[in-house]
This record gives C-alpha cells, sequence and structure tokens, in this order.
C-alpha cells in the first residue's frame, strides 16, 4: 500500500506525545484525584453497591463513587448509553480539555481508539434477561448500539467531533495498551495528527463477579476488602474486579509545539505479542511477556537498565506474578532487582480493559512528580516474587524512563514505554 | 519507537495468499464464492431456536455444522463464533501453504467480532437468574469475550505475534484486515492471519435487531426478502459465519513460492461522528474512507472495475451509500459494477468486511462480478448498476470493498489482480 497520505521525504520520524489525560476510577474522579489517592496509598476497593451481592463468592470491587451520568451526560442522553460508554465519554472530554486540543479545527485528522474487555456488559445482562423472561418483543431498540463494545469509541467521537480512524482495540485485559499503541502507530505513520486513545470498563455486574469467581480468579477475602488486591504478596488469593476508563490524548510533538501544548511525557516504545499458548493462563516463564518487553525497549532504542520504573500487570492472583516477575528478570537481567516495580490494581482494582490506560496516566504523573507509587497490602513476602515492588508507601526518585505492562486472557500481551518529557 | 515505525519501509507490498470462509451459502471460501456467484442464498427459517413469537423468523444459518472438527474437547470450550474463526483460520492458512512454526512470532492474528461469544452469554444469564451465581461455568467469560477468537486462532495454529480483536461493529473486520496490512508494510511482521467471525442467530441476538426495525419481516418468501437497492427492500437479515485471509508481504510470498491471489493495494478508516446507529445523510464519513483509500492505493476512481457495497438491505443504508458512491465515482459511478451480496450470505456483522473480501478477490480472480440478488424495482435516486440478479463477466484489475457499522465506523478496502 503505498502511502499517499502520508509525506515519504525522510525527515526525521513523527514523535508521538501525551498532551492531555482523564481517568475515573475507584479511587477518584478524575486523572488528579486518581494519581492523589495512588501516591498516597490509598485503596477504592468497597463492598459492592451496584447489585446485590449476596450470596455470590465475593462480594466487593472498586466501584466508581459518586457518578452522576445525568449531570455528566444529559437526562436523555444517559439512557443510551451504557456505564462503560458513560465513563469512556467522560475521560475523553476530560484529556481533551486538559490538552487544549481544538478538534473541529481539523476533525479527520484526529481519530479514536477507545478499548473495553467486556463491551456493555450491564445492558447486555439486562437485555438477555427481557428477553428470556418477557419475551423478544419487549427488548429496548437500544440494545444492540449500547452493548456493542465499539460504541464507547463511537460514542467519544460523536461527542467530541472526531471523525479520523476509529474502532476499538480489544485484548481483554491489555485492550487500552493496544488502543495507545495502535494510535501511536497511526500518528507516527502520519495518518492522524493526534488521537483519544485508552479504555473503559463497568464489569461490575451479577454476571461479571459470578463469570470471574467461576474461574477463581477472584479474591474472597470479603471480610477485608481494601486488604484483598495484594499483587506479588505472599497471602494474593486474586484480583479485585474494578470499573472506570482512562483516555490519553496522543499527538505528532511537532504538532503539539506548534500549537503551543504543554507537553506531559512521551511515548517512545511499544509492542505487542501473543503467547498461543493456553486460553487463560499465562505462558510459561512470562515468555510471551517477555517478548514484548523486549521489542517495545527495542522499539524505543533503549537498554534495560535505561528503565527507572516499572508499572506492572500485577493483578494479585497466583500465577500472574510468578509469571510476571520471571519475565523481568528474563528482560532485565541483575536490573531486574534494581528497578522499581509497583502493581497499582493494589489500589484500583483491575479495570480489565481499561487498565492499561489507566496505568498508562499513573504512569506519566509518577514520571512528571518523581514519586514512584506503591504496591500496598505488602506484609508477607513471596519468595518467587523478590524483586523491589516499592511495598506500601510511595518513594520520592527521579525517574525518566518507565514502562507499563499489560496481559490478557487468550495469551495478549501489551508494552508500552513513556519517558518525561524533557528526556529527549 | 523506530522499529514500529512504517517510514522505515514504504516498499512493502501486502498480498493475499490464502482465503478461509464458512457461511450459510458454503462450508468453505470456495464454497461460499460458487453460491454467491450463482445467485444461490442461505437464508432459511432459524433452526438455531425456536423463533416462534419474534417479528422475524429466518436467518443466514449454516446447516449441518459440526463443531468437533475444531477439536472433540476443544469445541465445548469454545462458542460458536470462535469454532467459525478457528475453521476459516485454518482453511486460509492450509491455503497459503504458510509454515507458521518456521517463525512464529513474525505471523500475528487479528480477528473481528461485533457480538462475540452472544450465545454464551445468554446461555450464561440463563443459568444466572434462574440458578444462581454459583452455577456459572468457568469458561463463561473466556468463551463470551470479543478477542478469544483470535486468542485461540494463536494457540491452534501457532502464530506468536500480534494479536487482538478489532471492534467496529459491521467494519469490524475491514478494519482489521486494512489495519494488518499495515502491520506487514510496517515490517512488524511478516503474515497475518486477519477476518472476523460472528454467531449472532440467538434470541437476543434476533431481538436485539428486530427491536431497532433493522431486520427485513418477510417470514413468508425467506428466499427473496434481502432486496439491497431495490424500492420494496424491507430491512437486513442476520447471518453467521467466518471469514479469515492470509495477507503476506509480498517478496516474503515470492520467495517461498507462494500463489498469489491478490494484492491489498488500498485502505481507508473514518468516523462519521454523526449517531448512534444514523447515516448522515451525504455519507460523508464513507466518501471519506474511500477516497483516502484510493489515494493510498494511488488510483483514479475510474480505475475501479467492481465495487461489493455494504448494502445491507435498508432504506437508509442503500440510498445514503448509492449516494456516497455518486460522490466519489461522479460520471463513472454508472458504469461501475456495484453489488451486494448479503442478499446469499445475510449480514455477517463483524464478519461482513472479511467475507465480502474473499468475495471481491474471487471476483477479480475469475473475472466475474456477482450479482445482486432479488433486484427488480428500481428506486429514484437509487439507481447504480446493481448488477441484478445474474453474475456477468467482467475484467475487473481493481476492486473496492465497503464496510460501516453502528457507531459511525467506516472502512473501504481495494484489492487489485495480482501482477505475477
Amino acid at each position: 500500500m503505498a502511502d499517499t497520505t502520508v509525506d515519504t521525504t525522510p525527515t526525521a520520524p513523527r514523535r508521538v506525545v501525551v498532551t492531555g489525560t482523564g481517568a475515573i476510577a475507584s479511587v477518584g474522579n478524575t486523572a488528579a484525584d486518581v494519581w492523589d489517592a495512588i501516591r498516597n496509598g490509598r485503596s477504592g476497593i468497597a463492598p459492592i453497591t451496584r447489585f446485590d451481592a449476596e450470596g455470590y463468592k465475593t462480594t466487593f470491587a472498586g466501584e466508581v463513587k459518586g457518578f452522576d451520568p445525568v449531570a455528566e451526560l444529559g437526562r436523555k442522553e444517559h439512557r443510551r448509553l451504557d456505564r462503560f460508554s458513560q465513563f469512556a465519554i467522560v475521560v475523553a472530554r476530560e484529556a481533551i480539555a486538559q490538552s487544549g486540543l481544538d478538534i473541529a479545527a481539523d476533525p479527520t485528522r484526529v481519530g479514536v481508539l477507545i478499548g473495553t474487555g467486556m463491551g456493555g456488559m450491564e445492558i447486555f445482562e439486562q437485555g438477555v434477561e427481557t428477553v428470556l423472561t418477557q419475551g423478544p418483543r419487549r427488548l429496548t431498540p437500544f440494545f444492540v448500539p449500547m452493548m456493542l463494545p465499539n460504541m464507547a469509541s463511537g460514542n467519544v467521537s460523536i461527542d467530541t467531533g472526531a471523525k479520523g480512524p476509529n474502532f476499538a482495540t480489544i485484548s481483554a485485559c491489555a485492550s487500552s495498551a493496544h488502543a495507545i499503541g495502535e494510535a501511536a502507530r497511526m500518528i507516527q505513520a502520519g495518518l492522524i495528527d493526534a488521537a483519544i486513545a485508552g479504555g473503559t470498563e463497568a464489569p461490575i455486574t451479577r454476571l461479571g463477579i459470578a463469570g470471574f469467581n467461576a474461574m477463581d480468579a477472584l479474591s474472597t477475602r470479603n471480610d477485608d476488602p481494601v486488604a484483598a488486591s495484594r499483587p506479588f504478596d505472599g497471602g494474593r488469593d486474586g484480583f479485585v474486579l474494578a470499573e472506570g476508563a482512562a483516555a490519553l490524548v496522543l499527538e505528532d510533538r511537532d504538532h503539539a509545539i506548534a500549537r503551543g501544548a504543554e507537553i506531559l511525557g512521551e511515548l517512545i516504545g511499544y509492542a505487542t505479542t501473543d503467547d498461543a499458548y493456553h486460553m487463560v493462563q499465562p505462558g510459561p516463564d512470562g515468555e510471551g511477556l517477555a517478548r514484548a518487553m523486549t521489542i517495545a525497549l527495542e522499539s524505543a532504542g533503549i537498554a534495560p537498565s535505561d528503565v527507572d520504573y516499572i508499572n506492572a500487570h500485577g493483578t494479585s492472583t497466583q500465577l500472574n506474578e510468578k509469571n510476571e516477575t520471571l519475565a523481568y528478570k528474563t528482560v532485565f537481567g541483575e536490573h531486574a532487582y534494581k528497578v522499581a516495580i509497583s502493581s497499582t490494581k493494589s489500589m484500583t482494582g483491575h479495570l480489565l480493559g481499561a487498565a492499561g490506560a489507566l496505568e498508562a496516566v499513573i504512569t506519566l504523573a509518577a514520571l512528571r512528580e518523581g514519586v514512584l507509587p506503591p504496591t500496598i497490602n505488602q506484609t508477607e513476602p513471596d519468595p518467587e516474587c523478590d524483586l523491589d515492588y516499592i511495598p506500601n508507601v510511595a518513594r520520592e526518585a527521579e525517574a525518566k524512563i518507565a514502562m507499563s505492562n499489560s496481559m490478557g486472557f487468550g495469551g495478549h500481551n501489551a508494552t508500552l514505554i513513556l519517558a518525561r518529557a524533557d528526556v529527549r | 519507537m523506530s522499529t514500529q515505525r512504517p517510514t522505515s519501509d514504504r516498499t512493502r507490498r501486502v498480498v493475499v495468499t490464502g482465503v478461509g470462509a464458512i457461511s450459510a451459502v458454503g462450508a468453505t471460501a470456495t464454497a461460499t464464492w460458487e453460491g454467491v456467484r450463482d445467485g444461490r442464498t442461505g437464508i432459511r427459517t432459524i433452526t438455531r431456536f425456536d423463533p416462534t413469537g419474534f417479528e422475524t423468523t429466518f436467518a443466514a444459518e449454516i446447516p449441518d455444522f459440526d463443531p468437533t472438527i475444531v477439536g472433540k474437547k476443544e469445541h465445548r470450550r469454545m462458542d460458536r463464533y470462535t469454532q467459525f474463526a478457528t475453521v476459516s483460520a485454518r482453511a486460509a492458512v492450509e491455503q497459503s501453504g504458510l509454515d507458521i512454526s518456521a517463525d512464529p512470532t513474525r505471523v500475528g492474528v487479528v480477528l473481528a467480532t461485533a457480538m462475540a461469544g452472544i450465545e454464551t452469554f445468554e446461555n450464561t444469564v440463563d443459568t444466572l437468574i434462574t440458578r444462581g451465581p454459583r452455577r456459572v461455568s468457568p469458561f463463561a467469560v473466556p468463551m463470551v469475550i470479543p478477542n478469544i477468537a483470535p486468542g485461540m486462532v494463536a494457540i491452534d495454529l501457532g502464530a506468536k505475534g500480534p494479536n487482538f480483536a478489532y471492534s467496529s461493529a459491521f467494519a469490524g473486520s475491514a478494519n482489521a484486515i486494512g489495519e494488518a496490512a499495515r502491520m506487514i508494510t510496517d515490517g512488524l511482521v511478516d503474515a497475518m492471519i486477519a477476518g472476523g467471525a460472528e454467531a449472532p442467530i440467538t434470541r437476543t441476538g434476533v431481538a436485539g435487531f428486530s427491536a431497532m426495525g433493522a431486520l427485513s419481516t418477510r417470514n413468508d418468501d425467506p428466499q427473496h426478502a434481502i432486496r439491497p437497492f431495490d424500492r420494496t427492500r424491507d430491512g437486513c437479515i442476520l447471518g453467521e459465519g467466518g471469514a479469515v485471509l492470509v495477507l503476506e508481504d509480498r517478496d516474503h510470498a515470492i520467495t517461498r513460492g507462494a500463489t498469489i491471489l491478490a494484492e491489498l493495494v488500498g485502505y481507508g478508516s473514518t468516523a462519521d461522528a454523526f449517531h448512534l446507529v444514523a447515516l448522515p445523510d451525504d455519507g460523508e464519513g464513507l466518501v471519506r474512507a474511500m477516497r483516502i483509500a484510493l489515494e493510498d492505493a494511488d488510483l483514479r476512481p475510474e480505475q475501479i472495475g467492481y465495487l461489493n457495497a455494504h448494502g445491507t438491505s435498508t432504506e437508509m443504508n442503500d440510498r445514503v451509500e448509492t449516494g456516497a458512491i455518486r460522490e466519489v465515482f461522479g460520471e463513472h459511478a454508472p458504469a461501475i459494477p456495484v453489488s451486494s451480496t448479503k442478499a446469499s450470505t445475510g449480514h455477517l456483522l463483524g464478519a461482513a468486511g472479511a467475507m465480502e473480501a474473499i468475495i471481491t478477490i474471487a471476483a477479480i480472480a475469475e473475472g466475474v462480478v456477482p450479482p445482486t440478488l432479488n433486484h427488480h424495482e428500481p428506486e429514484p435516486g437509487v439507481d447504480l448498476d446493481y448488477v441484478p440478479n445474474v453474475a456477468r463477466a467482467a475484467e475487473v484489475t481493481y476492486a473496492m470493498s465497503n464496510s460501516m457499522g453502528f457507531g459511525g465506523h467506516n472502512a473501504v478496502l481495494i484489492f487489485a489482480k495480482s501482477d505475477r
């Protein structure tokens, strides 16, 4: 495909920077509030209120608090949006406002990629229940357009007016890392000048909890929800399901500089691989993740020892952290014991398809503020997880380059590498 | 991100070396093509569930599919949509002769779906509300999720490169193919398994599209229900199946002596940013996607010899799409054969773009453009050459395939006859 839309003159490659972030999660309803909670080690995990969880093996989750969809989206509009689309619109607006990007100036040059793991799960569940109990003719005409996983991306484009490439990338819990990486590739290729990229998830429904419970994937520490998500800790017993969204405005660096935008950081590396091993288990020794990290380092043109901080996938499951730790040792060698690693899922819970984007937002804040967020609930060391996981308390540290890892059921791995704005 | 930089190697070209499909018209890509070409339809009364009481009681169902062909044990752990993906991907790779194990990290898998594991989802909700949360299967989540098709295909075939699902409703697999091609031109991979799969013929699937008024209700005459571009059209019909292409770096394919079926020369992807499900009257987003694809292919509109339309047989789609084609092709629009093959296959939703890509490639290879079935009554303003009812011999060098999806997604692919 001879791409004539691209300037093929041999100039310096286009660089991709971040000019805006937005987030909503169990720990806060804006990117700033999320970061404030994370750096202070506050957990957002609490008993479930979205439905009556009595009789469920797990009765707690990372719910967003105080979210008013009517105020945010309007009385009529909010009814036509599943919660996952509502979150996506809110974080996209926040990210665009921070970036100052004027989409209307050139709408066809701005794309939207919002990943999700489950799509409109709540409406899906309600719709099926209606069909099964009340018959097919009682189903709302908004069922299909509310449940489709691409509707977060579609709705963000409708809300913001962005007319460039638009779709969702889906890779379970790596979805939004893929969205960010693929959006960056489009900017580099010159197909667009900016993109709204991220992820969203609203999985705290009966089926969400029951489904992951059936897999024994969730923590059942019902008597102490705040202590339930304990990645890398010896006492970990599963992840904590959570909801929320995060979006980044990614932009061609020259474009951002020309319009005088503040640059929050630069995306300098991305890679994606697959284990091709098992439906839900990670590949042996974290081979696929190790390969993703290695390719991402190559794409960034840096050595493993250049990485100052890693935001781990760290779900708080036995298998994940064992494999992830092995992958770090494979890729980083001796440096694996020196690099600071943390899993902020210990506080936010696991946002599935939104996790990668939320953790990218957190990682950018860590680089900007020189504060590395902790992994909370570290009380009992696991001999197989013997790296520096920044236990319990945030650490002030000069960090220039950071990596964020994501993995998903199906064997998907995605690695992003971010640099502080002044590094390159 | 230097190794990710497309500008590093703009000389790589992307060819198709294998296709695999299963649809209501045929259990293979060849059988599907022959059915479409010869004007057969796979539309019949629904047997997947009892459609009594539903507004629409027919669909393009695959008859006699034996799921055990994906594996005696494995098929139980796959929703029907992943079974279709597996069958299609195996067939495509077999035809291509690609030895994935020779360099597994250089072969990726990207597939699309709109409804994903809807049958499993439905059964699981049934279990949940009738028997309680603790009776839900541990396979429910992994069977339902939209990315498990590419995940399972990677396991089945051993492909370890980039892997995820694309979701843009009914443009999904066209996006998957176009984006997979960019990964090859960027040098990230040497080959990609790209396409889509869909199994939406369930109670909720049919009820959901019926509630929108999107489906034809011509229950007394399913064979003639879908009438793209015809004045009497009254909606679409759901189809199920899978369609997968092996895309490959042209030099890679030539070096290993592969047969090249066609070349992918253009791709455009846009958003309407307009409405949840409606199209803007001027089809602006589709117009722009066609133009970007033509520019990408470095072609003038009149060089397109065949256009496989999105053509869903809904009032809005066929009118707006016709206008968009007129806008892009201008005075040449009436001279270009345009057909919608959805009257044969039904609407495969997330798999439609890939299915129609395979049909488009076959049309180029055989020099036959497939017909639009059930096309008898023209409508003022919807008046292009829709290749009514009967296939036509035509030398086609370049062909375009359009896809659009709820949410305002547009994706356009252009294939060329192989120059080897």
